[in-house]
C-alpha cells in the first residue's frame, strides 16, 4: 500500500466501523414506512417519504430559520472571534489564564447555557432585565420577532471562542517572515491585515467557518430549554423539527428521509463553496 | 510559495490601533463571559426563594445546593465525562492527524472522502441513536461507555481531521521536502517534522474535540447505563417537573467548568501558543 | 391498623395459593404476553429485581420512601428506581421496549403515549393482574383516571398519580380586593385584572409554544363551557366557547399576565408566584401543599394560597399509569409492587405522605388529610378528579397537542387571527389523530 493509503486507512477503517452501520441503516430506515410505534407494520416505500418531506412547508420553514441562524451567528462570532485573537496574540501579560478564560463558555453544556440564559433574560427573575429596566428599557427577549436573535446572541456567548481558539491557533502558527517584511516595508496594520495575515489565515478560516457552521445548523439545546421553537414556529430548527418529527411523535422513517435531504443539501452547498474558493486560490 | 509585493509606503509611524483597542476588547469580552458566570456563582448559594430575586448580591451563602449536588454524584459524573472524552479525543488525533496529512498533501480519496466524513457531522443525533443502539446491542456494547465513545467519535473525528487538514495545508510543504532530502522517512518526517508545526493546530483540535464530547447529551442519554450517567445527562437532570432546580444546577454548571477551564490551561500553554521561533526558514 | 391486616391476608392468600404459583415464584413471569400465572395475588415468596424509570417529582421521592415498608411484605424482590427528567423518560423507555433484553422492567406512562405505547405493543395489559388481586378495588380508581389507561377494551395501566389543573390563587390578595372566588371565565378575566398592580401581575400565564400553551389554556376551553373532544371523538376547537375562551385567554395575556412572558412555562409561573410577582396560576393541584408548606419555595407567603376547581367546574386532567412492559421478565415483581403501592392502603400511605390521589377513598379519609394537604385540599382535589377530561385520548398525542399549541401560541402571539388558528388547529388534530 503506497504511503499516502496507509495513512489514510486507520481513519476510514474507523469511520467505516463506528459509524458505516448507524448511517446505513438510517437512509435505510428514510426508503421505509418505519414508526416506532408500528414497526410490524415497516415496508419499502422507496423514496415516498423524500417526496412528502419535500412538500412539507413546515421543513422548508426549519430550513430558513437554521439559515438564518447559521448565517448570523456564525458571522457575528468570527467577526469578533478575529478580533479577540488579534489581540490576544499581541497581549503580553497574564496570557494563559486570560486563554483559558476566555474559553470557558465552550465547557458548559449547551442545555446548561439554554436553561441559564432562560433565567437570566427572564423579566422578573433575571439579572438583566432587571438592569434593563433600570435604565427604563424593556425587552421582551422570548417575544415575537425577537427570539431568533436572542437565541443567536446566546449562540455567541457560547461559540465565539471556538473561532478565537482555532484563529489563535491559526496566528501562532503562521511564519514570521511576511510579517517582518510588511513591518520594515511600513505598510500600515490595517494593510498588513487584509493582506498578508488574513491571504496566509485563509485555510484556517475556512475550516473555521465550515465546522462552526455546520455545529451551528445543529443548534438543538437552546430552543428546547428555552422556546420549544415558538413563538410560533419562528426558533423552530431543522434538528428540533427533527427530533420532534422522529423521536417525539415515533414518525423515524420520515426524519431520516429529513435528515438525508439536509445532508444532500448541505453537501451541495459545501462542494459547490469549495470549488469556487479553490478555484479562487490558484488564481 | 506565495511571493508577497508589498507596495513602498509612505515613511510615516505606522498607526497601530490595537494597543489600547486591544486590551479594552479583552476586557469588555472577559466581562460578558464573567458575568453569566457571577450569576451562576452567586446562584449556587442561594436558597429557592432568593433565586427569584435577581439583584440579591448580598446575602448569606448557603451551602445546600452544593451538597445535593455533590451528593448526587456530580463529580464521578463528569470522570466519565472526561474519561470518554480523553479516549474518544486521542484516538481521533492519532488517528485523525495521520487522514489529514495524507489528505492534506496527496488529496487522497478526492473530494469524496473529505467531504463524505462530514456526513455524521450533518446528520442529527435524533435519527443516528437508534441505529447506534442497534449496533451496540449486537456487538454486546449495550449500556456500556464504549458506545458512548463509538457515537462521539462519529462527530469528533471528522471535525479533529477536518482542522487538521486546514493546519496542514497552511504548513510550508518545503520543511519536510528539506527534511526528507536530508535522509528521514516520509513518516520520521511526518513526525517529527512536519507534527511540531501544526502543534498549535493539534492543540485547539484536541480541545475543541474534547469539549463536543463532554457537552454531548443526547446520545449519552440513550447509550450509557442510566447509573452511569455523563455529566450533561446529570446536568439536565435538574430540570426536573417541579421546576428547575436552578441553584443545583448552577453549582453542578460550576463543576462541569472548573476540570476543563485547568485542563485546557495547561493544553493551550502547551500546545496552543505553539513554538516561539518557528522553524521557517526562506 | 391497616398495614398489618394487609400482611395478614395477603399471607393467608398466599399461602392458601402456594402450590399453583411454585413454579412461577422463583424467576419471575415468562416474557411472552400470555396471561399472568398469579392467580391470587402474589405470593410474598416471589423474588426479582425490578428497574423503573420514574420522574423526578415530589411523588417519585415518596415512592422511595414506601420501598421499606414494601419489603417488609415482599423481602426478596428489590425495586431499583432511576430518576430523571420528562422528556428523558419517554426516549429511554422507548429505547428500552425495542431492545431485546430490556432496560427496565416496569415503567411510569404518561397519559398522552398510552394510546401509542398500547397499540404499538410495548406493554402488557393488566386486567388478568387486576382480577387476580384481592380487595384491589380498582373500581375506587377515579372514572376519568381509568379510562386513560384502557386502550382497546384491555387495560394497560393503572393511575399512579394525576396531574390535574386547578386555579391557585392568593387568599390574602383576593379578600384584600373584596372579589369572591371565581365562578365563570368572565369573573377570572375580572379578577385578575383588578390584582394586577405595577410589581405584581394578576396571573402567571404559561403560553409557551406546544405541550404548555394546549394545557392551560384547555382549562379555559373548560370554563368557557367548551371541550376538546365531541361526542363523536373528534377534535372540535372551531367552536364559539373555544373563541371565547381563547379571546379571553389573550385579553387576560396582554393586560394581566407578566410583562415579556411569551414563552413562560410551568417554571416561570411557580417562581413569579412564590415570589409575590403574581397572585394567581392556573397549575397542577399538587402544588398547592408545595406553595403552602413552611420554610418551602414560597418563603413568607406559605399557607396564603387556596387550591380552587377552575370556574365553572370543569377542568384538564394528566395522569401517570404504572405499566409492565410487554418485554420485562420479572412482571410477578412488578406487578407485586404496582398492586402494594396502588391498592388502598398504599395509597393512603402515599397521599398521606403528600402524594397526589388517584382513589376516591383517600379523598375523605381524615387520617390521610390530616398529613396530606388538609381536607379543603382533598375535598377540591376530589372536585377537580370528578370533572376533568384528558388532554388527549387516541393515537398519536403528542403530535396532536404540538399542532394545537402551536396555533395556539401564534395566537397568542398575535401572528395569526384566533378564527384561522382555531380552525387550523382543528384541522391538523383530526388529520394526525386519523379521524
Amino acid at each position: 500500500m503506497s504511503f499516502r493509503a496507509r495513512m489514510m486507512a486507520p481513519l476510514l477503517a474507523l469511520f467505516v466501523g463506528a459509524v458505516g452501520y448507524p448511517l446505513l441503516y438510517a437512509f435505510y430506515l428514510s426508503l421505509t414506512s418505519y414508526r416506532i410505534t408500528h414497526r410490524w407494520d415497516t415496508h419499502l416505500v422507496g423514496l415516498s417519504q423524500y417526496n412528502d418531506v419535500l412538500h412539507n412547508s413546515d421543513y422548508w420553514s426549519a430550513l430558513k430559520v437554521t439559515g438564518t441562524f447559521v448565517f448570523l451567528a456564525v458571522t457575528l462570532e468570527l467577526c469578533i472571534g478575529l478580533m479577540i485573537a488579534l489581540a490576544l496574540q499581541r497581549q503580553k501579560r497574564v496570557r494563559d489564564f486570560t486563554r483559558s478564560f476566555l474559553l470557558t463558555p465552550m465547557f458548559v453544556t449547551p442545555i446548561a447555557v439554554g436553561l441559564m440564559f432562560r433565567f437570566l433574560l427572564n423579566q422578573q427573575l433575571g439579572a438583566l432585565p432587571a438592569v434593563l429596566g433600570h435604565l427604563g428599557i424593556t425587552y421582551d427577549f422570548f417575544g415575537s420577532g425577537n427570539a431568533l436573535y436572542s437565541i443567536i446572541l446566546i449562540d455567541t456567548w457560547q461559540w465565539t471562542p471556538f473561532m478565537v481558539l482555532l484563529l489563535l491557533a491559526g496566528l501562532e502558527g503562521l511564519p514570521k517572515q511576511p510579517f517582518e517584511a510588511a513591518r520594515v516595508d511600513g505598510a500600515s496594520a490595517f494593510y498588513t491585515f487584509r493582506r498578508v495575515t488574513v491571504p496566509m489565515l485563509a485555510p484556517v478560516l475556512v475550516v473555521a467557518i465550515l465546522i462552526r457552521s455546520l455545529d451551528a445548523m445543529k443548534v438543538f439545546e437552546y430552543v428546547y430549554a428555552i422556546t420549544r421553537g415558538g413563538p410560533g414556529i419562528e426558533t423552530q430548527t431543522i434538528q428540533y423539527f427533527t427530533y420532534q418529527t422522529g423521536i417525539q411523535f415515533f414518525r423515524l422513517g420520515n426524519a431520516s428521509a429529513m435528515s438525508y435531504l439536509l445532508l444532500a443539501i448541505v453537501l451541495t452547498i459545501v462542494v459547490f463553496l469549495f470549488r469556487r474558493i479553490e478555484r479562487s486560490r490558484r488564481s | 510559495m506565495t511571493t508577497l509585493v508589498v507596495p513602498r509606503a509612505r515613511r510615516t509611524k505606522s498607526f497601530n490601533p490595537w494597543g489600547h483597542a486591544g486590551s479594552l476588547l479583552l476586557v469588555v469580552a472577559g466581562l460578558v463571559v464573567l458575568l453569566p458566570f457571577l450569576w451562576v456563582l452567586l446562584g449556587s448559594f442561594k436558597t429557592g426563594s432568593q433565586l427569584n430575586d435577581p439583584t440579591l448580591i448580598v446575602f448569606r451563602p448557603n451551602l445546600a445546593n452544593w451538597r445535593d449536588v455533590i451528593s448526587s454524584g456530580i463529580l464521578q459524573a463528569a470522570g466519565r465525562s472526561a474519561l470518554v472524552g480523553v479516549i474518544t479525543v486521542s484516538i481521533s488525533i492519532v488517528v485523525g492527524s495521520m487522514g489529514a496529512y495524507s489528505i492534506s498533501r496527496y488529496k487522497t480519496g478526492g473530494s469524496a472522502t473529505r467531504f463524505g466524513i462530514l456526513a455524521a457531522q450533518v446528520l442529527p443525533p435524533a435519527v443516528l441513536v437508534f441505529p447506534f443502539l442497534d449496533m451496540a446491542f449486537r456487538l454486546r456494547l449495550n449500556d456500556t461507555l464504549a458506545a458512548v465513545v463509538i457515537a462521539h467519535l462519529s462527530f469528533v473525528m471528522p471535525v479533529v481531521t477536518w482542522f487538521l487538514i486546514g493546519f496542514f495545508d497552511a504548513a510550508p510543504k518545503e520543511i519536510e521536502e528539506q527534511a526528507m532530502v536530508d535522509g528521514l522517512s516520509r513518516f520520521a518526517a511526518f513526525r517529527k517534522v512536519v507534527l511540531p508545526q501544526v502543534a498549535p493546530g493539534m492543540g485547539a483540535s484536541a480541545i475543541f474535540g474534547f469539549v463536543l464530547s463532554w457537552n454531548d447529551l443526547f446520545y449519552a442519554l440513550i447509550l450509557a447505563p442510566g447509573n452511569a450517567a455523563t455529566l450533561p445527562v446529570r446536568i439536565a437532570g435538574f430540570n426536573t417537573f417541579r421546576g428547575v432546580e436552578l441553584g443545583s444546577m448552577c453549582a453542578a454548571i460550576l463543576v462541569s467548568i472548573v476540570p476543563v477551564l485547568i485542563a485546557s490551561f495547561f493544553i493551550q500553554r502547551r500546545l496552543v501558543r505553539g513554538i516561539s521561533g518557528g522553524a521557517v526558514k526562506f | 391498623m391497616k398495614a398489618i391486616t394487609l400482611r395478614k391476608s395477603a399471607i393467608a392468600a398466599g399461602a392458601a395459593a402456594i402450590l399453583a404459583l411454585v413454579s412461577a415464584c422463583s424467576s419471575g413471569s415468562s416474557s411472552s404476553s400470555a396471561a399472568p400465572t398469579a392467580s391470587a395475588g402474589i405470593s410474598a415468596d416471589t423474588a426479582g429485581t425490578v428497574r423503573v424509570l420514574m420522574e423526578g417529582v415530589p411523588d417519585t421521592d415518596i415512592v422511595k420512601g414506601l420501598l421499606a415498608e414494601f419489603n417488609k411484605k415482599y423481602p426478596k424482590i428489590t425495586v431499583n428506581i432511576e430518576s430523571i427528567v420528562y422528556d428523558q423518560i419517554r426516549d429511554k423507555i422507548v429505547a428500552s421496549f425495542q431492545a431485546p433484553t430490556p432496560t427496565y422492567d416496569m415503567a411510569i406512562i404518561d397519559n398522552p403515549w398510552m394510546g401509542d405505547f398500547a397499540k404499538a405493543g410495548f406493554l402488557k395489559p393488566l386486567d388478568d393482574y387486576i382480577k387476580n388481586t384481592p380487595n384491589y378495588d380498582y373500581q375506587d380508581f377515579s372514572a376519568p383516571l381509568r379510562s386513560i389507561g384502557e386502550v382497546d377494551g384491555k387495560t394497560y395501566g393503572v393511575p399512579f398519580y394525576n396531574y390535574g389543573l386547578g386555579l391557585i390563587y392568593r387568599t390574602d390578595l383576593l379578600a384584600a380586593a373584596g372579589l369572591p372566588e371565581p365562578t365563570t371565565l368572565a369573573e377570572l378575566a375580572t379578577a385578575a385584572k383588578k390584582l394586577t398592580t405595577p410589581t405584581r401581575a394578576g396571573i402567571a400565564m404559561q403560553p409557551q409554544r406546544g405541550y404548555k400553551a394546549f394545557e392551560e389554556w384547555g382549562n379555559y376551553l373548560d370554563a368557557a363551557g367548551g371541550s376538546i373532544y365531541g361526542s363523536d371523538g373528534k377534535v372540535h376547537l372551531n367552536t364559539p366557547e373555544a373563541k371565547i375562551a381563547l379571546n379571553t385567554y389573550i385579553q387576560m395575556y396582554k393586560t394581566s399576565a407578566p410583562k415579556n412572558s411569551l414563552n413562560w412555562a410551568f417554571d416561570e409561573a411557580l417562581r413569579a408566584v412564590s415570589s409575590d410577582k403574581a397572585a394567581m396560576m392556573v397549575s397542577y393541584n399538587w402544588m398547592l401543599p408545595t406553595l403552602n408548606k413552611q420554610g418551602g419555595p414560597a418563603g413568607a407567603l406559605a399557607g396564603k394560597f387556596k387550591l380552587a376547581t377552575m370556574p365553572g367546574g370543569k377542568q384538564i386532567l394528566g395522569l401517570w399509569d404504572w405499566a409492565i412492559p410487554a418485554n420485562s421478565k420479572v412482571s410477578d415483581a412488578a406487578w407485586a409492587f404496582i398492586s402494594w403501592l396502588t391498592s388502598k392502603e398504599g395509597e393512603a400511605a402515599r397521599v398521606g405522605a403528600g402524594g397526589a390521589p388517584v382513589r376516591t377513598s383517600v379523598l375523605t379519609d381524615p387520617a390521610v388529610a390530616a398529613t396530606g394537604g388538609g381536607a379543603d385540599y382533598l375535598a377540591t382535589v376530589g372536585k377537580i378528579l370528578g370533572n376533568a377530561e384528558p388532554l388527549c385520548h387516541g393515537s398519536s398525542c403528542d403530535e396532536m397537542i404540538n399542532a394545537v399549541g402551536t396555533e395556539l401560541n401564534s395566537a397568542i402571539a398575535g401572528q395569526k387571527s384566533v378564527d384561522a388558528a382555531l380552525l387550523a388547529a382543528e384541522t391538523q388534530a383530526n388529520k394526525i389523530q386519523g379521524q
